[in-house]
Parts: structure tokens; sequence; C-alpha cells
């Protein structure tokens, strides 16, 4: 009676390891999106729309057949943050979004986390030279941008919501 | 790790229920951004937060092993409702739960599939009761509920629906199951 729909595969990296939903990280999930931190990206949200994005990420693997990891620091099995590739209804294209959670920044993660997503992305998902959506207010992730090699392509409306699209260097799938 | 969805088919005489497919979300759609049948449910304010939605019943499915069934009117293959069990965070039990589709009201679809829906929690989920929480002007809905042999309970604030009031089925027992 059940049947496999998606594989959510996993990803490591040196200090991370991107991986499938459990239900034990929706605290630091909803953490998140409760928190000031989420003003980025719609946010902060109450906890019953935290917990319907929980689902939702979970749903869109098995609409689009890829989407957002959990990322998991390894040392700690702490929950880090998300990463991976989002189409959401509304967008343009897929977009390559990250959230790092409290206490997991400014020691290269994000960086770590969105270049292995990209990578895998490029070579097993059919998804190269992809955007990312990023508030102009958001200089970290305006930062990281430019160091993963995106370069600013134009304004955007996303959802009613002005921001900036980047666009990503291909980095060649197999 | 995989996500396994569970894929159960249940018929009745009228209908197939199964596990939404992408193929279902303009049905869904078209329900939950209309703001006045989906009042009772909890209408989305466009197309973009429907979908968002249409993914977490999907979520819900995976994580829970239960959700809402697209209801299939058999003779057209058309999406024509939902039911299911429904669970999400901040819900006092897992609830039994069903809408129409617009067209196909007054038929009996809600009841059809939802009394399957039931059986199907009590035999193959092995709850061992199960709620509704129904809106207190939904008097389409109480209506059923109760015709479904289900009684008012309590009411109490739903962290989504505010004001809600709770209708507590016939057992596994009650039911046949």
């Amino acid at each position: 009676m059940t049947m496999p729909l998606v594989a959510i595969p996993v990803v490591e990296t040196p200090d991370l390891l991107l991986r499938g939903y459990r239900e034990s990280d929706f605290d630091a999930i909803a953490d998140f999106g409760c928190s000031e931190r989420a003003r980025f990206v719609g946010g902060p949200h109450d906890r019953w729309a935290c917990w319907r994005a929980f689902l939702a990420g979970m749903g869109h693997w098995v609409l689009r057949g890829y989407g957002m990891w959990v990322v998991e620091h390894r040392e700690t099995g702490r929950v880090a943050g998300r990463v991976g590739m989002i189409l959401n209804d509304g967008w343009h294209e897929p977009e390559l979004g990250w959230h790092i959670f409290d206490g997991f920044e400014g020691q290269g993660y994000a960086y770590q986390a969105a270049y292995a997503a990209r990578a895998y992305a490029a070579r097993h998902q059919g998804l190269d030279g992809v955007i990312s959506y990023i508030d102009a207010g958001n200089t970290r992730s305006l930062r990281l941008a430019e160091r993963l090699g995106a370069s600013f392509e134009r304004e955007a409306t996303l959802l009613g919501a002005p921001c900036r699209i980047y666009r990503h260097p291909t980095v060649g799938g197999a | 790790m995989s996500l396994s969805l569970p894929s159960p088919r249940l018929t009745t005489e009228r209908l197939i229920l199964r596990v939404p497919e992408a193929r279902d979300i303009d049905a869904y759609v078209a329900f939950l951004t209309d703001p006045v049948r989906a009042e009772g449910f909890g209408a989305e304010p466009d197309r973009p937060k429907a979908w968002r939605w249409f993914a977490m019943n999907l979520g819900h499915w995976a994580l829970h092993g239960y959700g809402y069934f697209t209801m299939e009117w058999k003779e057209t293959g058309d999406a024509c409702g939902m039911t299911g069990i429904w669970n999400p965070e901040g819900w006092p039990e897992p609830e039994l739960g069903w809408v129409v589709f617009e067209g196909y009201e007054g038929r009996g679809i809600a009841r059809e599939g939802a009394e399957r829906a039931r059986r199907w929690a009590y035999e193959d989920l092995g709850l061992a009761t199960l709620t509704s929480n129904i809106v207190p002007d939904n008097a389409r809905s109480i209506a059923l509920a109760e015709r479904l042999g289900a009684r008012y309970e309590r009411t109490y604030r739903n962290v989504h629906m505010g004001e809600d009031m709770l209708y507590r089925h016939p057992g596994p027992e009650e039911c046949g199951a």
C-alpha cells in the first residue's frame, strides 16, 4: 500500500548533511520561521503558517521532484537551516534558496550548503544557471550570492513583493 | 530518505478516493480561492497560496500516512471534492473532513466519501476515534456530521479557524469496522 514517491537524496559536505524531512525538524524550522530572521522570506510567520510551510516543503518534492533539503550540522546533529531548489506557484523559474538558522551564521555553512545544493541540482535535477530571489535589504544573502558567483540580473516582484533576481553561473550538469 | 506516500485507492458506488495528483491542482485551486465555498474550510487568497495548500496536503500524507483524498467522480474522472483525515500542528486530534466542489452538491457525495474514509481510518489506520471540527455557522456540515452519527462534544478555539465546534463520530465498532 506504500509507494516510494520521491527519494530525497542525501548530499554531504565537510560540515553538513543535506537530507529529507523528519517530524522532529519542525521545532527548528518553526523557530526560524516565527523569528525576525524570516523577514526576508515572507515572515515572520505564526507557528501554524510554519507548519504549513514545513509540510509544503515536503509536498514540493512530490510535485516537482526536487525541493529544499533540511541542512543538518554533522558535528552536533542540529538543524542548521534549509537549502535547495524552489518552484512554488508564482515563481518565474526554479530558484536556489537558503535559510540559515540562528547560531549557524558566519561559519561558511550557508556557502557550503548552497554550493552543494546548486551543484547537485545541476548534475541530477537538470537545473543549471538558476536564479536566486533576494530582498534588496538582505545584505548577508546578497554577499553570499556574489560569493557564489551569481550576478544581479533585474528587479522583480515575487508574490507582490519587490525583490532582486540574481543569476548563478552554469556549473555543469553530468 | 525516501518520501513515501501510502497509495490507498478506495471506491464507493460512485466515487474513487485516491491520493491527490498534480492533475487535481486546478480543481483544488478553484475551490480554495472561492471565499464563499471555502469559508468553513479555510479559503486561500490566491493561486500561489492555494498551490502551497495542495503541496501541504501531500506533505501531510508523507508525514502522517494520511491526509485529504481527492474524491473522483467515477463517471467522468473529474475531481469532485475531498475527504480524509486531517491532523496538522495545533489540532486537538485527527479529524474527518469533507468538501464538495462546485457543481457536485446535492448528490450525497460528501456522505458517500466521508463514510468510506472513516471506515478506512478505523480499519486501515487503526484509529480508535474520530472527530470533525466545524465552524458554528456551517449548517450544511453540521447536518452531515449528524447524519453520519457524530455528536456535538464541545466548542473550542482552533488555531486556524477560530471558534470551532468539535463533533465526535461513532467509534470503529459502531461503524462496523
